[in-house]
């Protein structure tokens, strides 16, 4: 650990790598080479039309030569053809365009190439590509139930290993609530968890877990979001179209893997998602590497095969075998015009074939665009493709775990360590009808899955499994915490609706906060959080306002200090221009809050809205808003497009207070109004009018449809009692004395009974808590 | 002078860098970013500021001046190529727009570039313009590309560590329409979150993102994460062993609170300014936002940007109405941008301190997108005017922009780059694209434009396919 620490302050050094050449060592290909030749050599000594037909993307290539001969004499750098060309002391210097090598990174290429012009490419795959079709092995001898375990157990025989005693009960149970609804466990279902002695009870949870079909889907659908780049609201040109609806609905019914992936490739019923092959554009002229049917080809192949293509949507890739024609191939399959094949921004004058960049099997199809969806959602999911089957095993293995049987998940060319688990566990996938809770199931009741967490042999160059590693709580795990232990769970307003509901994060669009924690602004695909803890992560942890906000409101809703949020008694809806009529009952009303809110107005200051003939009426008739003592609102003329408004200004947003006491009032009427002046394209006034009894909250205007996902719970606490339950609802556990003692001096800020601001601390200190951040 | 970032020191950047290695091990993409090994051009300076003229800027309405006609009624559109006299500056025979009398004296310590070429991306979109400047790559792109404060947060890493080397001042991230397309580049991509931007959307809010709320002072700040160290040591759990995960994790926190509660914090109280000093800024939330950015630099920041910020349809984003609005703009900026040139003279900062105002393109009055290719039109501009509210920059120009450069290893008294007098008023001679400036900017902070990382095996650079080239002329001979 140390070793590396000291590699990694080096490498955060750019001092430290300008130094490197001046020694004689050995070149690292891989580093050193390979990416100054993609680089500055493949845009053109590449692919079909390879400038003077001299490839530089294979050693092959560099031996064989162009036109003026080989390019490389291996072991003797000074009559090697690339170095004469790039020193300008042959023909027109090599790069034509952009700087000159520098004479460290000529000095590398000789070094190279005198040192034998090794071409080893160690992490990249392309020597060995995987097996594609399906492999059943054997599964191994031993007395666990679950086949995993007999591969796990043989797997550790063979590093000299044995299984460990699995996790407690708390741990477990903790892991299942949050892998499978994204949920701690309330103390309640924990504490029943403990006391049940039954023995198949661990099964049992996970079996009634993966039941409740709303509380999984609400949780794996971020997962799938991220895969899918499917995000609510996120537009660059027109409405990007969602597929949320239908990924709940698939998820709720625990559609099969092949049957979404063609829906996904191929929709073609009305409620089939779209938005996949549409992919995420901007207005514009978009470059030919990212065009909606490249962006199809290149997601497709990533998501559901693991296969990189990225390099070879512009040129024949370095790293890896794939070749322009493939990706270009595939994304043939996905459009309706012929496909003009681009490298590097330039024309090749070909066009592209439509077919398959894994040659095994092919499926058949016909010229039109549906035959060829058709054709491209089977290849991918039919049983010769065990690759499908693969990539989507494994990343639920590194959702499990922490970490896949193969790493990088979007590489599997890359080497598994166990084949034979991998296989296995693609192969049982595949057969029993690519049932996604059935996985689950299979691998959440293993005693692998039970095994205490471990960060051994992280910085090893060889990975060996020796149980899960410790997992950060996702932004979503983490916000929906929050939620889970106050009752206090965030609220959803569409704009255009009459009820705001109650809602898990992910409904949510990202905020600093969120983001912070590594929720991604879904513009690619993500196959990996970044979770990783950094300085301004922390900032905002520790004093960012929205994680106050929410801490204060749940220290508030656990002492029972937190009403029920008011509810209005007039909402105008999201209006942009002209003039909406009320008239509402307020018998028995005390107070009179007039509120506008604005919704996203461009310039909110220059935006001149107010409330037109605005009249209450009661024991004397009809008397004038404006004629109460009250707040100093002035008379304004509204123009509307159609005619002037007499009434009273108010800024957006405002919030203006009237008593009404002993005035006996019943009615009031008015007509909220936005001057066509705020209509102007840099004001563009956005605005929502409510009219309230009670003193309104100022960001729960709108009023809540239908219960919390989760029944707040409120009670009197002792700050023993309190501590316990935080204890066992956050951490799945009971405090030891000590901390006991520190948390009771926190959160009753050395009184007797819980104070708000003491708890806002313990609440923010144990949701700091490296216990709590990370599933264990 | 005593700088005021002889008062932050205490910790040595090799402690910091030791402390912060944990981003380092971003796991995404496969394996965290490696460094390209680029051999790198002798730094002439260590921070940039830059200053986003966000919305588009109109080039002949600022520092490109071309002939004034003035309004009347009855005007035809296409004679009109400024709604402005032109002023004399403090360099022979350049002349800038009136309304930016003070710039026009402090021209002498920078160059004025009036052939900045962005990219030509069909029909226009700011955002997806703003991106394609700020990280030098056009979206989309599959991979989420880094933000040129995140490159050079990266690459140079932070200058004060005590400083977070990346902060982005002026532009609120909720603005509606096109929230999305800002977030999308205001981001350190697949660098890592540690290289990310620290926000400050109001420089006069700027204090409170670094120190604790009123209600968490008094102790009640410094008590809290005394007690929580204490519950986390006492946790029976972790006690037996750590991980290279939690150690981060808490490592982050401490450096957290420790920003929180360093003398670094005090630059961003724009509070501690003396009153003259702060009156000639405040022009408004960009005015404050460069006083903002003169302390943060002092403070050791390394890359500061200051936006006057995209909301559609405002700031320099003039759909109509643009002579009125370019006043109040060039009022917005005149003032702030040549104090800070000053105030970074003064102290000693300019000669290493980059700053540099650009924007994402320039504004014409009857040109939409490039010359001679027909992008969809946005602005009804009427070939006849017949109110002063026809009369300005209305359409997005993309062929030709001005950008200002002082400081840092940049030649002072300098006019680069032509545009023709008559419209199209077309780049005429030596030509500044993106990767160009881009290059050279990187240039004088020492970071060549092949720099990069390889990510997901391959090499992503600083400037698109490591192909920019520094504009020679623009450097000070040294």
């Amino acid at each position: 650990m140390k070793a590396l620490q000291a590699a990694l302050a080096a490498a955060l050094l750019p001092a430290a790598l300008f130094a490197q050449t001046q020694t004689v060592r050995t070149i690292d290909f891989a580093k050193e080479i390979h990416p100054l030749l993609e680089a500055r050599c493949a845009s053109c000594h590449s692919g079909d039309s390879a400038q003077a037909g001299l490839h530089l993307d294979s050693r092959e290539g560099l031996l064989r030569g162009g036109k003026d001969g080989p390019a490389i004499v291996p072991g003797k750098s000074s009559e090697s053809l690339l170095i004469l060309k790039v020193t300008g002391q042959r023909g027109l210097p090599m790069p034509p365009s952009g700087p000159r090598l520098t004479a460290d990174t000529i000095a590398l290429l000789r070094a190279w190439i005198d040192q034998g012009a090794k071409w080893d490419l160690k992490a990249a795959s392309a020597d060995q590509p995987a097996s594609i079709a399906p492999r059943n092995p054997p599964v191994p001898p031993g007395q666990s139930s679950n086949p995993v375990d007999r591969f796990i157990e043989a797997y550790l025989r063979s590093k000299s290993a044995v299984m460990p005693p699995p996790v407690s009960d708390s741990v477990f149970a903790r892991r299942v609530y949050l892998d499978i609804q994204g949920l701690l466990p309330a103390p309640e279902q924990l504490q029943a968890f403990i006391a049940d002695k039954s023995a198949g009870k661990r099964a049992a949870l996970v079996e009634r877990l993966l039941a409740d079909r709303e509380a999984y889907a609400e949780n794996w659908i971020s997962f799938w979001n991220d895969l899918l780049r499917n995000d609510e609201g996120v537009i660059y040109e027109g409405e990007r179209k969602s597929i949320t609806k239908w990924l709940l609905n698939a998820l709720r019914s625990n559609m099969p893997y092949d049957q979404m992936v063609q829906a996904l490739l191929n929709p073609v019923d009305k409620e089939d998602p779209e938005g996949f092959l549409i992919g995420v554009n901007w207005r514009g002229v978009v470059s030919a590497s990212q065009s909606p049917p490249m962006q199809a080809s290149q997601n497709s192949a990533q998501v559901f095969l693991g296969m990189n293509l990225k390099c070879a949507a512009c040129h024949d890739s370095f790293v890896n075998r794939w070749k322009l024609r493939d990706t270009y191939g595939l994304a043939a399959m996905f459009s309706d015009a012929e496909l003009q094949m681009v490298r590097c921004d330039v024309p090749t004058g070909k066009t592209a074939e439509p077919g398959f960049p894994l040659h095994d099997f092919t499926v058949p199809f016909g010229q039109s665009l549906p035959s060829r969806r058709a054709a491209a959602a089977k290849w991918f999911t039919c049983r010769e493709n065990g690759r499908f089957a693969r990539t989507v095993v494994n990343r639920y293995w590194k959702a499990l775990f922490g970490r896949g049987i193969i790493e990088p998940v979007d590489d599997m060319d890359a080497a598994p360590w166990s084949q034979d688990l991998l296989d296995w566990l693609a192969s049982d996938f595949a057969e029993h009808g690519y049932d996604l809770q059935r996985l689950l199931s299979l691998i959440m009741t293993s005693r692998a899955y039970q095994m205490p967490s471990s960060t051994e042999g992280e910085d090893a160059k060889e990975y060996v499994f020796h149980g899960p590693r410790p997992r950060r709580l996702t932004a979503e795990e983490f916000e929906d915490a929050i939620s889970c232990i106050s009752g206090d769970w965030r609220i959803l307003t569409p704009r255009n609706e009459t009820f705001a509901q109650y809602t898990r994060e992910w409904r949510l669009k990202s905020d600093p906060l969120s983001r912070a924690l590594g929720r991604p602004i879904r513009d690619q695909v993500y196959t990996e959080r970044n979770t990783q803890a950094s300085t301004l992560q922390a900032l905002e942890l520790t004093n960012g306002p929205l994680l106050r906000g929410r801490i204060e409101r749940a220290a508030k809703a656990l002492l029972g200090q937190l009403p029920a949020a008011p509810q209005n008694i007039y909402d105008s809806k999201f209006m942009r221009r002209g003039v909406a009529s009320f008239d509402v009952d307020i018998t028995g009303a005390k107070d009179l809050w007039l509120v506008i809110q604005d919704v996203d107005s461009y310039d909110p200051a220059r935006v001149i809205a107010g409330w037109a003939h605005a009249e209450l009426y009661g024991p004397d008739g009809w008397v004038r808003l404006a004629d109460l003592p009250g707040p100093t609102a002035p008379a304004y003329e509204f123009n509307t497009a159609t005619s002037v408004l007499s009434g009273i200004r108010a800024a957006a947003p405002s919030v203006l207070h009237w008593s009404l006491d002993g005035r006996k009032f019943t009615r009031i009427r008015a007509w909220p109004v936005i001057d066509a002046e705020s209509n102007r394209s840099d004001i563009n006034a956005a605005l929502r009018f409510f009219v309230f009894t009670e003193k309104p909250e100022m960001d729960r205007l709108v009023r809540i449809h239908a219960e919390p996902p989760q029944a707040p719970r409120r009670t009197e606490w002792s700050a023993g009692a309190l501590v316990d339950r935080l204890y066992m609802h956050m951490l799945s556990r009971t405090p030891s004395a000590e901390e006991k003692a520190i948390a009771i001096r926190m959160v009753t800020a050395g009184g007797q009974r819980p104070t708000t601001e003491g708890l806002e601390d313990l609440l923010w200190a144990m949701l700091m808590s490296p216990e709590f951040q990370f599933i264990l | 002078m005593k700088s005021e970032s002889d008062l932050y020191r205490g910790m040595t950047r090799r402690d910091y860098m030791r402390q912060t290695a944990g981003a380092a091990f971003a796991a995404l993409y496969g394996g965290a970013p490696k460094l390209l090994a680029e051999p790198a051009p002798k730094a002439t300076a260590d921070t940039l500021i830059l200053l986003w003229m966000a919305g588009g800027m109109a080039q002949t309405e600022t520092f490109d001046p071309k002939k004034y006609t003035p309004y009347e009624p009855g005007l035809e559109s296409s004679r009109v190529l400024s709604t402005f006299p032109s002023i004399p500056t403090a360099v022979d025979g350049i002349r800038i727009s009136q309304g930016l009398e003070e710039i026009a004296k402090i021209l002498d310590r920078g160059a004025l570039i009036r052939s900045h070429r962005v990219g030509d991306l069909g029909f226009i979109l700011h955002s997806r313009h703003q991106y394609h400047w700020h990280t030098g790559y056009e979206p989309p792109q599959p991979l989420a590309m880094p933000h040129m404060g995140a490159w050079i947060a990266k690459l140079l890493g932070p200058k004060n560590p005590d400083m977070p080397p990346f902060i982005a001042i002026g532009q609120n991230m909720e603005i509606g329409a096109e929230s999305d397309g800002l977030k999308a580049f205001h981001t350190a991509g697949f660098l890592g979150s540690e290289y990310g931007p620290f926000m400050i959307t109001d420089p006069r809010d700027a204090v409170a993102s670094v120190q604790p709320p009123e209600n968490m002072r008094g102790g009640r700040f410094e008590n809290r994460y005394q007690q929580y160290r204490k519950l986390v040591a006492a946790s029976p759990v972790l006690r037996d062993g750590s991980d290279y995960q939690r150690e981060s994790f808490l490592r982050a926190m401490d450096n957290a609170d420790r920003l929180l509660r360093s003398p670094a914090a005090k630059a961003f109280d724009l509070t501690l300014e003396p009153k003259d000093s702060y009156d000639v800024y405040n022009t408004g939330r960009f005015g404050l936002g460069c006083l903002l950015a003169r302390r943060l630099a002092e403070a050791g920041a390394r890359f500061i940007e200051v936006s006057s910020e995209y909301i559609p349809f405002r700031h320099w984003d003039t759909h109509e109405n643009g002579h009125e609005r370019a006043i109040g703009m060039k009022q917005w900026i005149d003032r702030p941008v040549s104090r800070l040139i000053r105030d970074l003279e003064e102290r000693g900062l300019l000669s290493r301190t980059v700053v540099v105002l650009a924007s994402e393109f320039g504004r014409d009055m009857m040109t939409e997108g490039k010359p001679g290719r027909e992008v969809k039109d946005q602005v009804k501009q009427p070939a006849i005017m017949t109110s002063p509210q026809h009369y300005g920059m209305h359409r997005h120009f993309t062929e030709a922009g001005s950008v200002l450069v002082f400081g840092g290893g940049f030649r002072r008294g300098l006019l680069y780059g032509e545009t023709a007098p008559e419209r199209p008023c077309s780049i005429i001679k030596d030509p500044v694209t993106i990767p160009d400036l881009h290059a050279t900017l990187y240039a004088a902070l020492g970071i060549a434009p092949a720099a990069g990382v390889t990510i997901e095996q391959r090499p992503v650079y600083v400037t698109k396919d490591g192909k920019g080239k520094p504009v020679q002329g623009l450097l000070a001979t040294t």
